[in-house]
């Protein structure tokens, strides 16, 4: 594994040596990890490369067959998914994952509510909480979902639904942002709208963004630093232009598919 | 403006509708007493029986209602109801009939079957709670069934017969003061609504339909589901109790027959034909299901020379409705209407705001 070349401090994320095993089949194996402050981080890989198996161990879905898990510093292998969720570590999900009979505007406010010390509140009605609301709608509002926000949300057609993936994310107003696959089913004229809700996320004050992508124009436009996985173990890690530049990473993944976006990332570094 | 006004004439509304159901509630005994040109406190009389009748439709609604916390709101399944209700009926007639315990007894009785219907559920909760969906089901019936088959084997529990209560005191007594038992269970049945719908609307309770929703998801935004889980079963259990409390009152006995399944099945059937996870839906549907039955228990048509006799057939009809319901309204009859509304207002909502977006662009 090749070394860091990024600016050293402490990380805010970092995994040492995580393996994760179903049954006889090694999803995610001897990965370690560092996740910089304030970084768009993305996680490309071919299908079943380990990607959303990482993702759940990051988060807590899932606890590792071995090794560890760090959040700022402290060890969170053992801290479980709803306090990892309190700790600052949020998360959208590749398969569509909401609240279905519950309108948009109270999908989100249950996350802003999550965060709060209302929750045990049984005198108080939920929706006397008049800065939940506020801070709800204006999620809802980055993602482009006011006008159809007292809607069900199983209501919603499937790009909705991936807006409403995020919205919720954001409410929870986490330091670390895992996102899973976010246009993951989108229409192509709807993912620019993706990436310009992903570039905004991004300008906000002090959030770190790990995202697992396939869409090679939006990892290649958005991030500062690129994680390469196949067959459950690290392949390749850099910027985005060393990354395109690596032919490891075009055979082993990219291949022919993608060598037009490559080649235009690798000539200019952005990052 | 518009949706904001909207809002509250719904409210006002739904709030009217409740209110006449209270009055109603009240008014009840009187109402009969002048349709059916009875006295409403004498002891005996069709004011009597109607009043017997709609005691035991409160107490199906209780029983329903608790039913709902659990199944309706939370998400969770339990095959193991009739155990809070049942259980609750013995300990509490236990205690009432202990000689040494005198009057005493029945106020002893009721607080340690309310205390211990929190302690089991609070126990079955943390040692099944972990486990998903059929399988937590699966354990709550074989505990009510393990509790069904020891107290219908026990000599001390009345075996198959169960027992009778010791004399209640008179103004108490459901026989000699159905009017004043009316009134309590009626009063009862009111603070359960009361309490069930400010649990609903209250953060908590917007967790607890999280929870049904997406539990997962639910996790992962930061709730500690557990925790929800078991104040929903704890609750339910309560309730539940109460209404076995009330019922073992009403009938003056207690048997194994109401820690059978039945009494587990029925609030579900309940509760999913008046409508799941709403806040009517399930006292709508134990009465009106509980009335049908009582109502069809004794008719017989005469078809030329057979008479076909509903009460044996009753099964089949009541199933036949079930069927014939669920098809008619998905969720349940209050379920499908609410929802109908919520869409309709959705609709309406999505128009202004597209109209104020076309206004805008225009200036
Ligand atoms: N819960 C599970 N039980 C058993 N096997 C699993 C489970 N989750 C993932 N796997 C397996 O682990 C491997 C890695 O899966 P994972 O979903 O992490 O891949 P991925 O990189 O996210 O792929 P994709 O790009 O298709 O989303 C796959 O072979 C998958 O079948
Ligand atoms: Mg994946």
């Amino acid at each position: 594994m090749k070394e860091h070349t990024m600016a050293a401090g402490e990380p805010i994320l970092e995994c040492r040596h995580l393996r994760k095993e179903f049954g006889g089949l090694v999803a995610v194996n001897d990965v370690s990890l560092r996740v910089e402050r304030g970084r768009v981080h993305s996680i490309i890989g071919p299908n079943g490369a380990g990607k959303t198996t990482l993702m759940n161990l990051i988060s807590g879905i899932y606890k590792p067959t071995r090794g560890e898990v760090f959040f700022k510093g402290q060890p969170i292998t053992a801290v479980p998914l709803h306090r990892r969720a309190h700790m600052g570590i949020g998360r959208s999900f590749q398969i569509t994952n909401i609240f279905p009979n519950l309108t948009v505007l109270e999908n989100v406010r249950l996350a802003v509510q999550a965060r709060s010390a209302a929750n045990f509140n049984v005198l108080r009605r939920a929706y006397s909480y008049g800065d939940f609301i506020t801070e709800a709608m204006r999620a809802i509002q980055e993602v482009g979902l006011t006008p159809v926000a007292s809607m069900l949300a199983s209501a919603l057609p499937h790009g909705g639904k991936r807006k409403l993936e995020l919205a919720i994310l954001l409410a929870g107003a986490p330091e670390l942002l895992i996102l899973d696959e976010p246009t993951a089913g989108v229409a192509s004229e709807q993912v620019r709208e993706m990436i310009g809700n992903i570039g905004q996320i991004r300008g906000q004050a002090d959030r770190t963004i790990i995202i697992v992508e396939h869409n090679m124009n939006l990892v290649m436009n958005v991030s500062d630093y690129i994680t390469v996985m196949h067959l459950g173990s690290v392949l390749a890690e850099g910027t985005p232009s060393e990354i395109a530049a690596n032919k490891a990473v075009q055979s082993a993944y990219l291949g022919e598919l993608y060598s037009d976006v490559m080649d235009k990332a690798a000539g200019g570094d952005h990052a | 403006m518009h949706i904001q006004k909207g809002f509250q004439w719904r409210a006002v509304g739904k709030n009217w509708l409740l209110i006449a159901a209270f009055i109603l509630l009240i008014v009840f005994p009187f109402l009969v007493g002048v349709l059916t040109n009875t006295d409403p406190t004498a002891r005996r009389g069709l004011s009597v029986y109607w009043q017997g009748i709609m005691i035991e439709l409160l107490i199906y609604g209780i029983l329903t209602m608790s039913y709902n916390i659990l199944f309706g709101f939370t998400g969770v399944i339990s095959f193991g109801h009739a155990l809070f209700f049942g259980l609750a009926g013995y300990l509490m007639g236990a205690f009432q009939r202990a000689p040494e315990l005198a009057d005493g007894g029945l106020l002893i009785g009721i607080l340690v079957a309310l205390v211990v219907c929190a302690g089991i559920g609070l126990l079955i909760g943390v040692a099944t709670l972990r486990l998903k969906g059929v399988y937590f089901a699966i354990f709550t019936l074989a505990i009510a069934e393990m509790v069904y088959i020891f107290l219908s084997r026990y000599e001390y529990t009345g075996s198959e017969d169960g027992f009778t209560l010791a004399a209640l005191p008179e103004w108490f007594d459901p026989t000699r003061s159905r009017l004043t038992f009316y009134y309590i269970a009626a009063a009862i049945f009111v603070f359960t609504f009361i309490l069930i719908r400010r649990l609903m609307e209250s953060p908590t309770g917007a967790v607890l339909l999280a929870i049904r929703e997406n539990e997962n998801r639910a996790r992962t935004i930061g709730f500690n589901t557990l925790t929800y889980k078991l104040m929903a079963i704890v609750l339910a259990g309560i309730l539940a109790g109460v209404a076995g409390i009330l019922f073992t009152l009403l009938n003056k006995k207690v048997g194994p027959e109401m820690l059978g399944t039945a009494y587990t099945v029925n609030p579900l059937l309940m509760t999913i034909i008046g409508g799941a996870g709403t806040l009517l839906g399930p006292a709508v549907g134990a009465m009106g299901l509980r009335l049908l039955e009582l109502q069809l228990r004794n008719v017989q048509i005469p078809l030329g020379d057979v008479v076909l006799d509903i009460g044996r057939i009753l099964p089949i009809i009541l199933g036949a409705i079930f069927i014939l319901v669920v098809i008619v309204f998905p969720y349940g009859i209050v379920g499908t209407f609410t929802r109908w509304r919520l869409n309709q207002r959705a609709r309406h909502a999505e128009r202004l705001a597209k109209q104020a977006e076309a206004l805008k662009s225009v200036s």
